[in-house]
């Protein structure tokens, strides 16, 4: 079986509210696949679908050869899922939700495999899980789920948004952990709207935008969409010294400042022209979500602003870093 | 002095429909307890009756109070003030509770806190918010006594004592809550000590003295030892003594010193006693939802049944000694057979059946609690969980609806059991051990019905299934407990489950009620199961 999620026309409305509209996913064995959108953009819901936690209007699903909403327990046993939002029965101890949901799962047949493995992801990922429910951070949440999802294993792993809350440290474990499973032939659906992310883990991506997959294919593939803006001081440089920067786009003279973006993965190309224009107070901005899909998908807050469920911290993110590098010219 | 208003005025803001129902619900028990008394015992015979019955049974005392006199203000103090108290307590370690460990738990305080409100002032706002909710309900129930004609000096007594023993308790809730790191301990240690007091002056007054007029009594020790005991002391009516205020009071004022000292030292959101580390792993046995939703609710589930058992305890005792007295009170029988629509049977009989149906509201309402935190986990997220594991939707709800049945089963069958355990005690002979269990089976339909009927409403109309549930099962209670009583009709009567529970007597007993709820309980839970395969599952 050469694709694990395949969904065709895949339609969900909320009431008046079109959540998705005409999602067509497909998801290959054995690959990490980015499901990459702005917040509110349907990202959830289609998890949900998947899951057969909720029921598509139209359209169809169908996750390892099966229906999940028909065949939602038989699915479950060979899944793992990781909400965004990880909620916990607030009396419950952490150590004893993981075991839960791994017995439930079927994952526990092995007793001593599976407490060395436990053991292990809890080590790993630095948690404590003799803490009730109640008392866990954010982050702490969502080890839980992550250290559930990942200490049986599973044919098929949904994540929603996994880092959410995670440090730094512990997204680089949470990457290693990914990559072991993918190592072993599992398949991944990683939901997320950080771009940089998805670039790292992802073999093929899937771009939704208003409920619908408005782009996707391997990230070599993708590269056009991810530009870097560069820009530096005026001061001397005229058009024609500039022509010699080469393969550059939307190169404008704004307050004092040349900006222009290139292709991310043609960055060191242009570098040395700039080393011999000598430039001044030269900024390089990676390049963000929004900035992607400000550039080809036309309006970026209309997904964010309808997405009523998801923080929208990284779009703040994003916009900080314009910020730094703004300043960073002076 | 305009912060500490702020934060008074916020706490006002948050209370302010729950306070307003606690205080008038207050006022308006004092205000029925009078009027009942007015009605029902208007002569000063009748009510040296019913004290003289008391008096010869101490779990009429322990639920009661210590008699002090057939006068008609004493004898509604007698009747209503342990009961009045009980409630000012646990208005006041709510509040206490709801203000400062609840607030700390959540992260509402530590925002407070980094205002120039700071972290001491919140604590002095809640002080002041729980006084004045106190004062409120003496006047409540100053007004609800007087305004049946009752003396008012001895009014404004039974006031004070039930606003002093509030004030006792918030002192006592504040200082819980720094011992505790968690608003649902704190909520239930603090709580445990309110009934505790109530239970501690039942003890002091069921173990008392009586004096030779046969209608008042001196308390036992016990009752010196609780503060709703400190409260009866002052006499209200009878003897109206403003110094035991002085006790109950003393303890609010010293509780609230050593909170301060704690609250001086303590870091905010920190306790004394800091949270018990959880278990690292789970136990063998919690690999089911159903295992799970018994871990979840097995606290409330045992709490229900320990008050079948009381309810039990009580009844079997009741009846041998209303039964003793020479000339029963045509009343009070008049009064259970109203509630029981039934004629024939001994006065035994009638008491247990009375006090069972109690006991079926109680496993009712345990019922409907089980469906309620299925709605609860499905709107808090964890729903979520569960559900993507291998766990399908139906067997999910089934494991509730297993567990509520065997809880409903469990608080009638303690009941049962506390019944039988008193009447074999105190040696009555007036119902068969037969008649006891048929009482206690007569009960189980009506409270299924009311697990099977909110099951349906969560899954067809999941957002109504709290509102819906309590709403259901309190015009049950009222047209069905109290419908005859107060002489409704009987059309109106019959939309209640509880007119269908069967009362047996002998061979004549009519059974069909139970039948035709039992049917509706297995057809509703059926439906539920099966509506619930098509219905998707979020906080919605």
């Amino acid at each position: 079986m050469n694709t694990v999620i395949q969904t065709v026309g895949l339609h969900k409305n909320f009431g008046k509210v079109r959540a998705l509209d005409g999602l067509d996913l497909d998801v290959r064995a054995g690959e990490i696949h980015g499901f990459l959108g702005p917040n509110g953009a349907g990202k959830s819901t289609t998890l949900r679908i998947l899951l057969g936690l909720a029921k598509a209007t139209s359209g169809s699903a169908t996750v390892l050869g099966m229906d999940p909403w028909t065949q939602a327990v038989e699915l479950h046993r060979r899944l793992a899922y990781v909400p965004g939002d990880v909620r916990l029965w607030p009396n419950l101890s952490g150590g004893e939700t993981i075991d839960l949901l791994s017995r439930l799962r079927g994952g526990t047949a092995d007793a001593a495999a599976y407490r060395r493995s436990k053991d292990r992801l809890c080590q790993a990922f630095d948690f404590d899980p003799a803490k009730k429910g109640r008392a866990y951070s954010k982050g702490n949440r969502q080890k839980v789920a992550l250290i559930a999802a990942l200490a049986t294993d599973a044919e098929l792993y949904l994540l929603d948004e996994p880092t959410s809350g995670l440090d730094p440290l512990m997204e680089e474990v949470f990457r290693r952990e990914l990559l072991a499973v993918v190592e072993r032939g599992a398949t991944v659906l990683l939901s997320s709207h950080i771009l940089t992310e998805v670039e790292v883990l992802c073999h093929r991506v899937s771009i939704i935008r208003a409920g619908r997959i408005v782009d996707g294919g391997t990230l070599d593939s993708l590269r056009h969409l991810t530009r870097t803006e560069i820009s530096f001081a005026a001061d001397g440089l005229d058009t024609a010294s500039l022509a010699r920067l080469g393969a550059v786009h939307d190169l404008t003279f704004d307050a004092g400042r040349v900006k222009f973006s290139a292709e991310s993965d043609r960055v060191a190309e242009v570098l040395p022209a700039l080393g011999a224009l000598a430039v001044q107070g030269l900024t390089i901005t990676p390049p963000s979500l929004e900035e992607l899909f400000l550039r080809h998908y036309g309006d970026p807050a209309a997904g964010a602003e309808s997405g009523a469920r998801d923080d929208d911290g990284d779009h703040r993110h994003g916009a900080r870093r314009h910020l730094l590098g703004a300043r960073g010219r002076g | 002095m305009a912060v500490l208003m702020i934060l008074w005025g916020q706490r006002l803001r948050r209370d302010r429909w729950q306070l307003l129902s606690w205080i008038l619900g207050i006022g308006a028990f004092a205000l029925f307890a009078a009027s009942a008394v007015t009605q029902t015992y208007g002569n000063a015979a009748s009510r040296a009756e019913i004290l003289q019955v008391a008096i010869a049974t101490p779990a009429i005392l322990m639920l009661r109070g210590l008699p002090r006199g057939a006068d008609q203000g004493a004898f509604t103090f007698f009747l209503v003030y342990a009961f009045l108290a009980l409630l000012a307590g646990l208005m006041s370690t709510f509040l206490a509770v709801r203000h400062t460990r609840a607030d700390e738990e959540t992260g509402g305080a530590e925002l407070v806190a980094a205002t120039p409100a700071g972290r001491l002032l919140p604590t002095i706002a809640t002080v002041l918010h729980g006084a004045a909710a106190n004062v409120l309900a003496a006047l409540a129930v100053f007004a609800g006594l007087a305004a049946q004609g009752l003396d008012l000096q001895g009014s404004l007594v039974a006031g004070a004592a039930t606003g002093a023993v509030g004030l006792a308790f918030l002192g006592v809730g504040i200082l819980v809550a720094q011992f505790i790191s968690t608003s649902r301990g704190a909520n239930g240690v603090s709580s445990a000590l309110v009934v505790l007091a109530y239970v501690l002056r039942g003890i002091g007054d069921a173990t008392g003295t009586p004096h030779a007029d046969g209608t008042s009594m001196t308390e036992g020790a016990a009752s010196w030892f609780s503060p709703i005991g400190w409260g009866q002391q002052t006499f209200a009516f009878s003897g109206n003594r403003a110094w035991p205020l002085l006790l109950p009071l003393g303890l609010g004022v010293a509780c609230l010193g050593a909170a301060w000292a704690i609250l001086g030292t303590r870091d905010s959101g920190a306790s004394v006693w800091g949270a018990r580390p959880g278990r690292l792993t789970a136990r063998p046995g919690l690999r089911s939802p159903a295992a799970l939703a018994l871990r979840l609710q097995a606290n409330s589930i045992i709490g229900w049944a320990l008050g079948g058992l009381a309810l039990g305890l009580l009844a079997g005792s009741l009846g041998k000694a209303i039964a003793a007295v020479d000339t029963p009170d045509t009343n009070i029988t008049a009064v259970l057979r109203s509630i029981l629509q039934s004629q024939g049977t001994s006065l035994t009989q009638l008491m247990v059946s009375v006090l069972f149906s109690m006991a079926g509201i109680l496993a009712a309402a345990c019922a409907l609690q089980a469906v309620i935190r299925l709605r609860q986990e499905e709107a808090a997220g964890t729903a979520e969980l569960l559900l993507a594991a291998p766990v399908g939707r139906m067997r999910w709800l089934a494991g509730y609806l297993v567990l509520g049945a065997a809880a409903v089963v469990l608080v009638i069958g303690l009941t049962a059991v506390g019944t039988w355990i008193t009447l074999t005690g105190s040696g009555d002979q007036a119902m068969p051990a037969d008649a006891l269990w048929q009482t206690a089976v007569a009960q189980l339909p009506a409270a299924l019905v009311y697990l099977a009927v909110p099951a349906l409403v969560f899954v067809l109309w999941p957002a109504a299934t709290i509102g819906v549930g309590w709403a259901l099962l309190g015009l049950g209670v009222f047209l069905g407990i109290f419908g005859g009583m107060l002489g409704l009709d009987q059309s109106l009567r019959d939309l209640s489950p509880f007119t269908h529970t069967p009362v047996p007597h002998g061979n004549a007993t009519d059974w069909s009620g139970a039948w035709w709820m039992l049917a509706i309980a297995v057809v509703a839970g059926a439906l539920a199961v099966a509506a619930m395969r098509r219905r998707e599952v979020g906080a919605a």
